[in-house]
């Protein structure tokens, strides 16, 4: 009896990714070729050991894989659904990975990852999506640049608000010591008016004879 | 292990980009980081460059030279910007010498090697850095001054060093693509 089960595997050094399933001859594949996930395992050093159907795999695809986009614009933001089975954030020491089990009383699985075992999972993904035997339609994933806003967000809010604030501020002193000055009232005599007149009287009248004052 | 060769040839599909300022700088400044870790880093461009197929585009190390000199925060730099197929190849290029290096990319991030060991690769990658830097680059300008500056330089560095591990290989080059093309802040 020929075995037509397919098993695939991509190791890195902190991560090992496993895909089980069968040719779809209907399609024309090869026997060497995989097009019916039936499993995947994923085995990262220091956790248990993580499987389930095509649809978790295609979840997990659909997290980390932007996420690490993100993270090469500085950007670390959660990536995944509330909802949904994978979820993926920045944590306090590199980077935290939620599975939520699709079985009910099975507790989410946590993973606490570094840069390096991000890298990892990040390669065996991309090892299995351009794998030329696994003959998969793999949902598209699409990079594209970021928005300015979300760039923004990488800078801490204060040294983004300091700027508006300092050229507020200075427009607020710059206004009140405006207001301060006195504003010239136009009724009133002018300074060089009163002055005008008191050198005019200094001027001696011509009928006026010396010595008188 | 896992195939992770760059295809020979550039894809038509993929849109053109053109880089802005600041991205020259990242994707010359990346190119200089690996330099840093493969101490025979231009030969390995330059080999890089004729497995790839982009020996049209860059025939000779000079032309490979002058196209990274568009670089703003180069001593010698050169107006103008790059061509999107120039700036294809770079990236192309780029991943897959990130690729070639990624088990010193991976010793460099992991929380898991040795302490001692893991600050003695960060000081020897710095040395490095710092000499190409200095030999290379316009020591006026502000970005520089702040990647040679001791404290400022270190996160800085651990960016360029995650930058290459998550671009690293065929699946890389869009990754990289879509953030060199992020708009400027």
């Amino acid at each position: 009896m020929v075995m037509l089960k397919q098993s695939f595997r991509y190791d890195q050094t902190a991560a090992r990714l496993e895909v089980e399933g069968l040719p779809d001859f209907s399609a024309d594949h090869g026997s060497n070729a995989i097009g019916i996930l039936s499993s995947w395992r994923l085995t990262m050093i220091g956790a248990p050991e993580m499987e389930g159907q095509r649809d978790h795999l295609e979840a997990l695809m659909a997290s980390v894989i932007p996420y690490a986009r993100l993270q090469l614009s500085g950007v670390g933001k959660v990536q995944g659904n509330d909802d949904g089975p994978v979820r993926i954030h920045p944590a306090e020491q590199g980077h935290q990975l939620e599975l939520i089990s699709s079985r009910s009383g099975v507790p989410p699985l946590t993973l606490q990852l570094d840069d390096a075992d991000l890298a990892d999972l990040v390669r065996c993904l991309d090892a299995l999506r351009g794998d030329p035997r696994v003959r998969i339609n793999w949902p598209p994933i699409v990079h594209t640049p970021l928005p300015k806003r979300e760039l923004a967000e990488r800078t801490p809010l204060h040294q983004r608000l300091a700027a508006p604030v300092l050229g507020a501020g200075t427009f607020m002193i710059l206004g009140l010591a405006g207001l301060l000055v006195p504003i010239p009232n136009p009724d009133a005599p002018s300074q060089t008016e009163n002055q005008t007149n008191s050198q005019e009287s200094l001027i001696s009248n011509p009928s006026q004879a010396d010595g008188e004052p | 292990m896992t195939d992770v060769s760059v295809p020979a040839v550039s894809d038509p599909s993929q849109p053109e980009a053109v880089l802005g300022r600041r991205s020259l700088e990242r994707l010359d400044l990346l190119l200089l980081t690996v330099e840093s870790l493969d101490l025979n880093g231009g030969e390995a461009m330059l080999w890089a460059t004729r497995q790839l197929g982009f020996e049209a585009v860059f025939p000779n190390r000079v032309e490979l030279w002058k196209r990274r000199c568009h670089n703003p925060l180069r001593r010698s730099t050169r107006r103008g910007s790059l061509s999107a197929v120039e700036t294809e190849a770079l990236i192309r290029i780029l991943c897959a010498m990130a690729d070639r290096l990624y088990p010193m990319l991976r010793q460099l991030l992991s929380s898991r090697e040795p302490e001692n060991l893991t600050s003695e690769r960060w000081a020897l990658l710095d040395e490095r850095l710092r000499n190409l830097i200095e030999e290379r680059m316009n020591l006026r300008r502000g970005a520089i001054q702040r990647l040679l500056d001791g404290e400022q330089s270190k996160p800085l560095q651990r960016q360029l060093v995650l930058t290459l591990a998550l671009a690293a290989g065929p699946g890389g080059v869009d990754r990289l693509r879509a953030s060199l093309l992020d708009p400027n802040p």
